[in-house]
């Protein structure tokens, strides 16, 4: 059998694209997580992103005004968990939730107008360099710029974490907010400040699905994937590499699983849609193993309601 | 240049509890001050409110005359006031490096110079690259230092900070000390050991329920004095009775060990020992060198081999707690509110834990109540506990009486043997006396006691007795009547 290298390429190059949304909204997610806050609503965050993308990109007619404004969706719908769980101190596992069924729901109720309207073309870098090398030109060009932007993310969530200051103080809330508070740290408004970012991050996962990866509104169409993208911070051990790594294998099971029904190789659908849990919890297993390992890596006062005492 | 720190008619009330009364003090660079007081007293509200933590709700703060707005952590520092906190203020999972760039506002390599610097004139070794939790106790505290020293404060206030320390460290603690204090820092020293006052301080002031009770140099003060200036009344001296001992054998540890997989647990390597009736065997030790393991694995939390232990010529090293607890053992365990005592459940539910079989508390599976509140209530008479309350839940109750309550669980069923681990830690010293002259009394009534302690005067009050762990060893069992503090601290640093 004679593989065309081109089509590998293409493969490689739309596991890319389905792993962006979870690059973007597990980026975030994490940098919430570092700062001790659990946000669980990232799928609630991310639908909220992909509506108010898809609707504003629909009435102004502009993908600037689009994009942008699913941030800021995002940031706003993230502004009551941050009140909830930081100002009114309620607990972060109960209100996330409340957040992703708000946001399913909520959604659904703004986008009925929505439904069947086709899409806009986004526009693409680099399309006149898409057939320049074999194999790596499908990869590496012709892709928007939420694309690039995702891939390079992990990267400078990384070095934010490592080498900046703030990066640092991020690291030093999740560790002991008591600690950091005693050392004159504002504690709710870094924490403030970290779920707001992961927001604003969702929000760009979600329009992305509704403007780039599939140009048009359906109900519930995150699919789940705001839940990978939180196995996915779990499944990294808080470290933005293993996202980009992780979110490739996940969002390659997507892709793969497309290609195999078409060969004829089948495999139940359940099955692939449970890998990305599956292959979670084998990996908390394995480094649960290693206690110190994970006392360095998971964020101490992760999902902790953190009171100032006066 | 000297400082002056005044402190002019400061209250702090909580809801039930004046923690600071209308407190007025006055210091001066130069000198060691010691701020005395049990647990409860006060001095950790005053320091909090020195260091920008709580903000007092009357009075005010000078320093060199200029009234201090202190709303905040960062006023203290900006006002030069450096803070040492019991618990450690560092972020375990940070470098040590990170831990001290946070809060500072210099480049890496200025402040990488400064503190190569400091490290030097006072002679700390600390590797700056490591996270923190792989430092001991004593390094840590260093570490806290230097983040003060960087600043270079006016004022270095420490918290209790020998709570942590080896006999070793205290000393080089207090040798640093007295250096920063030469260089012209004023030091603050929280505490509520009066050796540590006499060994290190120049002047004392002594707290009590809130209130200054007493400002005096430390050459008109001893032990005895500010003993009872402390709790308010004169403490009765307790001294074991050198009595002959039974020589009936109670336990006997055979060739015990235990590897843990855990690397933040220690191994114990070949232990073996026995203790006869009446017999109070103390082990001592600097934490974190198998005490726990140790007392885990006689107490049954963790089994071993089922020959490994004779108790009263049975053998029971695969035995778990609870059928450990039918052969007449008794535990203490040292985190009170962990391990000892669940918080959120009242003080008879907690009463009611430890007696599943060979009481009448529950009938066909449903709970006695007014049996175990009967029997409840006899504990709290009998051990002193300071409530008439068991509903109360036992989170709310002092270190104190909740350690005569355990206490006093553990020993009203007549056991034959305690084992407890530092039952008086934290403790003041009125609670220290009380549970110090009932382990002498259960001695008397020829009951044993295994006392796992990192307090060696403790140990050299109430043992017969003594072993010192190391790295997870035992070193031999010596005479109690033999060993000093010095031999002590020598076997605990390892050497022989």
């Amino acid at each position: 059998m004679i593989v065309d290298i081109n089509f590998v390429g293409l493969i490689i190059a739309s596991i890319m694209a389905s792993a962006v949304p979870l690059i973007l909204a597990s980026c975030g997610e994490l940098i919430t997580e570092r700062s001790g806050v659990l946000n669980l609503g990232v799928e609630g965050m991310m639908i909220i992103g992909a509506i108010s993308g898809f609707a504003l990109m629909t009435v102004t007619g502009s993908l600037i005004i689009a994009v942008f404004g699913a941030m800021l969706a995002g940031v706003l719908i993230s502004t009551i968990f941050a009140f909830l769980t930081q100002t009114l101190i309620t607990n972060h596992v109960a209100t996330g939730l409340a957040l992703t069924i708000f946001g399913i729901g909520i959604s659904a109720m703004i986008g009925k107008n929505f439904v069947g309207i086709p899409g806009k073309e986004f526009p693409v870098l680099f399309e006149g360099l898409k057939d320049t090398i074999p194999l790596l030109s499908p990869i590496l060009f012709g892709h928007s710029i939420v694309f690039y932007f995702a891939f390079a993310l992990p990267f400078i969530t990384s070095y934010f974490l490592k080498k900046t200051k703030i990066g640092l103080i991020v690291r030093a809330v999740g560790d002991s907010p008591e600690s950091a508070s005693n050392q004159g740290i504002n504690v709710r408004f870094v924490r403030y400040a970290c779920i707001l970012y992961g927001g604003a991050m969702c929000g760009l996962a979600g329009a992305y699905l509704s403007m780039i990866y599939t140009p048009q509104w359906i109900e519930n169409m995150t699919g789940g994937r705001g839940w990978i993208a939180l196995a996915l911070v779990v499944f990294s051990t808080w470290n933005p590499i293993k996202i980009l790594i992780g979110a490739m294998i996940f969002g390659g099971l997507t892709i793969i699983q497309f290609h195999m029904q078409a060969i004829g190789v089948r495999i139940p659908v359940q099955f692939l849609t449970a890998l990305p849990y599956i292959v979670t919890i084998i990996v908390l297993v394995v480094i649960s193993r290693d206690s110190r390992k994970i006392r360095l890596s998971t964020p101490s006062s992760l999902g902790k309601s953190f009171h100032k005492d006066n | 240049m000297n400082t002056n720190l005044k402190i002019s008619n400061v209250t702090k009330i909580y809801p039930g509890c004046v923690a600071n009364d209308n407190v007025s003090l006055e210091f001066n660079s130069g000198k060691i001050y010691a701020l005395l007081g049990e647990n409860g007293a006060g001095k950790s509200t005053l320091v909090k409110i020195l260091s920008g933590v709580v903000i007092p709700d009357e009075g005010k703060i000078y320093l060199n005359k200029n009234i201090l707005k202190l709303n905040s952590p960062s006023d203290a520092k900006k006002n030069d006031i450096g803070m040492v906190f019991q618990h450690f203020n560092l972020f375990e999972t940070l470098s040590v490096f990170e831990n001290l760039i946070i809060d500072s506002d210099e480049q890496r390599e200025n402040l990488k110079e400064k503190i190569d610097t400091i490290m030097k004139k006072y002679n700390f070794s600390v590797d700056l690259d490591v996270p923190v939790l792989n430092l001991s106790a004593g390094q840590k505290q260093k570490v806290e230092i230097i983040r003060c020293l960087i600043r270079s404060p006016k004022v270095l206030i420490m918290d209790e900070p020998t709570s942590v320390l080896t006999e070793q460290e205290t000393s080089e603690l207090f040798l640093s000390l007295k250096k920063f204090s030469e260089e012209g820092i004023l030091i603050i020293y929280i505490t509520h050991k009066l050796k540590e006052v006499m060994q290190l301080c120049d002047e004392v002031a002594v707290m009590r329920r809130g209130k200054l009770v007493s400002v005096s140099q430390i050459n008109n003060e001893n032990i005895e004095s500010l003993a009872n200036k402390m709790v308010g009344q004169d403490l009765k001296k307790i001294k074991k009775k050198k009595e002959n001992t039974s020589s009936e054998q109670l336990i006997k540890i055979t060739n015990l060990n235990f590897t843990s997989e855990d690397p933040f647990e220690t191994n114990l390597v070949d232990i073996n020992f026995s203790l006869n009736r009446g017999e109070c065997l103390g082990i001592a030790g600097i934490s974190g060198n198998g005490q726990s393991e140790l007392f885990q694995v006689l107490s049954g939390e963790i089994i071993s081999n089922k020959n490994s232990i004779e108790f009263n010529k049975n053998f029971i090293g695969n035995l778990n707690p609870q059928e450990r607890r039918e052969y007449l053992m008794a535990f203490s365990p040292e985190d009170r509110l962990e391990q000892a005592a669940i918080p959120q459940m009242a003080i008879f539910e907690n009463v009611a834990l430890n007696n599943f079989k060979s009481s009448n508390f529950f009938n066909n599976g449903l709970i006695n109540e007014s049996k175990i509140k009967e029997h409840s209530k006899k504990i709290i008479s009998e051990f002193n506990v300071n409530t008439d309350n068991i509903d109360l839940k036992s989170q709310f109750l002092s270190g104190g009486n909740l350690q005569k309550l355990i206490i006093g669980r553990e020993l009203i069923t007549s056991p034959d043997l305690l084992i407890c681990f530092n039952p008086t830690w934290g403790l003041d010293v009125g609670a220290i006396n009380y549970i110090h002259e009932t382990l002498i009394k259960i001695n008397e009534q020829n009951k044993s006691i295994i006392l796992i302690s990192t307090d060696t005067d403790e140990l050299l009050k109430l043992s017969d007795k003594i072993s010192v762990i190391h790295r997870g060893k035992l070193s031999k069992i010596m005479n109690a009547e033999d060993v000093t503090s010095e031999k002590l601290g020598i076997l605990m640093g390892g050497g022989n």
